[in-house]
């Protein structure tokens, strides 16, 4: 199989991240989408540096994988902080700092 | 002591009197106290200014002391000559017999103030009598200036004492209106000064009147304007009969003798400048002759005692303004000095009339002459000396202006003046026939001689009115080349012309059966001269080209500067207003937006490529 398999499954994966991040009105549907477009990003590096013969890419996707994880952390909490002060996780519902 | 240090202790103790005046309100509502002082105060300056007349100062020997005021770092650096702003005493025979004129009078009003403010309440009484004390300050001031700068501080000086005591009776509207309106006048005609000693010290470096000046013409045509304002020359004189609202003593003082004069007395004190703009010189001999003429018609249809002494004191004015133009420093001066001594008498005598008969109107006084007859005397000794009659002392003076106006040839200022000197001897008689010598009427019943305070100063002032005219060649060697009198045919022509005025005032006004026809004949000239035409083209002025000019300056203002930034913030409002939907606050419509955009630009950018 050649790089472009790779990046079509990664753009595939993109698009469904976006579609997701433009669709879900679930805060946590809302993260895990970016998560999916997270990691068709990180596909790319490792399908880069596979077929550039060398490990640059394989580190950053690490970088790019604990990133994510902090960028989680934070994004579950808010989401908990949501839930305990309204009772749901509807992104449309919090609207009070709206004019 | 020396001369510098009687001149000083002539100017400082007055503004030492009106000073503790001020910050001592005890003393200053104690009843009589605060008159006194200022009267013994005048009396000091009075005798500081004869012991320094008796030193016989000529003009050439001068004493001139003077130290740094402002360095010239601070007035900024000009391109002429270095200079330095000094402050000090110039001491000449000029200044000299100014002070003696000012602080004579000045004496003599305080002291008539005495008994013709008596009735006031304490509080008032010691106000008048700071203010009096103040300008005697001020007045010194400018007399004693070495300079210009020094000379416009008391200039402003005397200008504000003028205001608050024209409005003394402030509770009167009119008195109020009118200490506002002389206020107003004279400083929009101060304006010139200050132009003046702008353009002069720019181009000279200094504000003195001494040396060869390139600007000349601009400079003293500015200074002019001052003068016009101050001295109350037509356009700008009406003020002066408004300001009669003032305590007669007060017009006396500050309108008739001295602060009047100080226009007379900065053009002949700058008379160096002046003699380099000979065109100047012609103006103003053509507004001086103008006003003579123009204030004496007036003056004959005036019933109210004072106005008459107002306009009649614009048309002496008028005389000194056009001596000056003639460049006749010495004429004008000599003016000026018998004008402030008879004037003063005139006014201090109506003012004992008045406070007679508690009246302005003189057909309410009616037959006085009887009942008080040193006043009536001392009134008719000024009327005489004021219509020029031979042996007077305005005889000599207004015969040396004609002879200086005839030989400068100024035809047309001459017969001006001619034809005022006719009716200032007309006006003056028929107050003196219809107030002191007609029918009493019911007001002058109880009208009794006034008391010593109000019948000494007339004395004191009768002995100048009466023999200063003899003095006139020694006091013009004081003050400029020595003049000797002579009868000439102009002098004799003019005098005789002030008994005709006088003769046909007696028939108008005097005669028993006055002349009735002489009356009508004069009926439309009146009218004319009644109906005030200057103030209302004044009125005219002020309504319809100063506020119609500011009517469009504000419509311009209102609707097109202020309809601009209107047009704008309106402009922003609405813009606002329609893209604020776009704002919905979602995250995910940005995100929308953001990639849709983003494919966009990426399509455009493949085409592109």
């Amino acid at each position: 199989m050649g790089l472009s398999a790779y990046l079509l499954v990664s753009a595939a994966l993109f698009c469904l991240g976006v579609f997701g991040l433009l669709t879900r009105r679930n805060a946590v549907g809302i993260l895990a989408s970016v998560e999916l477009m997270a990691n068709a990003g990180n596909i790319n590096l490792v399908a880069f540096a596979r077929f550039n013969g060398n490990a640059t890419g394989q580190i950053f996707a690490l970088f790019s994988t604990a990133l994510t994880v902090a960028e989680v952390v934070v994004g579950l909490a808010l989401v908990i902080l949501l839930y305990r002060s309204r009772g749901d996780v509807l992104v449309e519902s919090a609207s009070e700092l709206k004019g | 002591m020396s001369p510098i240090q009687l001149a000083l202790l002539a100017t400082f103790l007055p503004l030492g009197t009106a000073f503790s005046l001020i910050v001592l309100p005890g003393v200053r509502r104690a009843g009589k106290l605060p008159g006194y002082i200022s009267v013994v105060t005048a009396l000091v300056a009075l005798v500081s200014a004869l012991q320094l007349f008796a030193y016989g100062l000529e003009v050439h020997d001068i004493a001139r002391v003077t130290t740094q005021w402002l360095p010239h770092s601070v007035l900024g650096a000009s391109s002429a000559a270095p200079s330095t702003i000094e402050i000090g005493v110039l001491l000449d025979g000029l200044s000299v017999s100014m002070l003696v004129v000012v602080c004579l009078v000045a004496f003599c009003v305080q002291v008539f103030s005495l008994g013709y403010m008596a009735d006031e309440p304490p509080a008032d009484f010691g106000r008048y009598f700071t203010w009096q004390s103040l300008f005697l300050f001020a007045m010194n001031t400018l007399v004693i200036a070495p300079n210009l700068l020094q000379l416009f501080l008391g200039w402003e000086l005397v200008g504000l004492v003028s205001y608050l005591l024209i409005g003394y009776y402030w509770k009167k509207p009119s008195a109020a209106r009118a200490a506002l309106k002389a206020f107003w006048i004279t400083k929009l005609a101060d304006m010139g000064l200050v132009a003046g000693l702008i353009v002069l010290f720019v181009n000279t470096g200094s504000f003195n009147w001494t040396g060869t000046v390139a600007v000349a013409g601009p400079v003293t045509l500015l200074l002019f304007i001052a003068v016009m304002g101050k001295s109350a020359q037509f356009p700008l004189h009406v003020w002066l009969p408004d300001a009669m609202e003032g305590p007669t003593p007060v017009s006396a003082l500050l309108h008739a003798a001295t602060m009047v004069a100080a226009g007379v007395f900065l053009v002949a004190r700058a008379h160096p400048l002046f003699e380099q703009a000979p065109n100047t010189q012609n103006f103003m001999a053509y507004v001086g002759g103008f006003t003579a003429l123009f204030a004496s018609i007036v003056a004959v249809v005036q019933n109210d005692i004072k106005k008459v002494l107002a306009y009649s004191t614009c048309s002496q004015l008028g005389y000194m303004v056009c001596a000056l133009g003639a460049g006749s420093q010495v004429a004008g001066f000599f003016h000026l000095t018998t004008h402030a001594f008879f004037k003063a008498m005139l006014f201090l005598a109506a003012g004992g009339l008045i406070h007679a008969v508690h009246s302005n109107d003189i057909h309410h006084m009616g037959g006085l002459f009887r009942k008080m007859k040193l006043t009536s005397g001392a009134f008719i000794i000024g009327a005489l000396a004021l219509a020029g009659v031979p042996g007077f002392s305005g005889f000599f003076s207004k015969d040396l202006i004609l002879e200086e106006v005839w030989e400068r040839g100024l035809y047309l200022p001459f017969a001006a003046l001619l034809i005022a000197a006719f009716l200032t001897a007309f006006y003056m008689g028929r107050v003196v026939f219809i107030a002191l010598f007609g029918k009493p009427s019911e007001h002058a019943e109880h009208a009794h001689e006034s008391g010593f305070a109000m019948t000494f100063p007339l004395v004191v002032l009768a002995i100048p009115a009466l023999c200063a005219g003899y003095f006139g060649a020694e006091l013009s060697g004081m003050y400029g080349e020595a003049t000797h009198f002579h009868l000439s045919p102009v002098g004799m022509t003019a005098s005789a012309l002030g008994l005709c005025g006088i003769g046909l005032s007696y028939f108008m006004f005097g005669a028993p059966q006055g002349g009735a026809a002489l009356r009508t004949v004069f009926a439309p000239l009146g009218r004319l001269a009644a109906s005030g035409i200057v103030d209302k083209s004044f009125l005219f002025g002020y309504r319809t080209v100063l506020r119609g000019f500011a009517g469009g300056i504000g419509w311009f203002d209102r609707y097109i500067i202020d309809g601009l930034m209107n047009a704008i913030g309106y402009v922003t409002l609405e813009v606002g207003a329609r893209l604020r939907p776009l704002q919905t606050g979602k995250v995910q419509d940005y995100v929308y937006v953001m990639v849709v955009a983003t494919i966009a630009l990426g399509t455009f950018a493949a085409f592109l490529r």
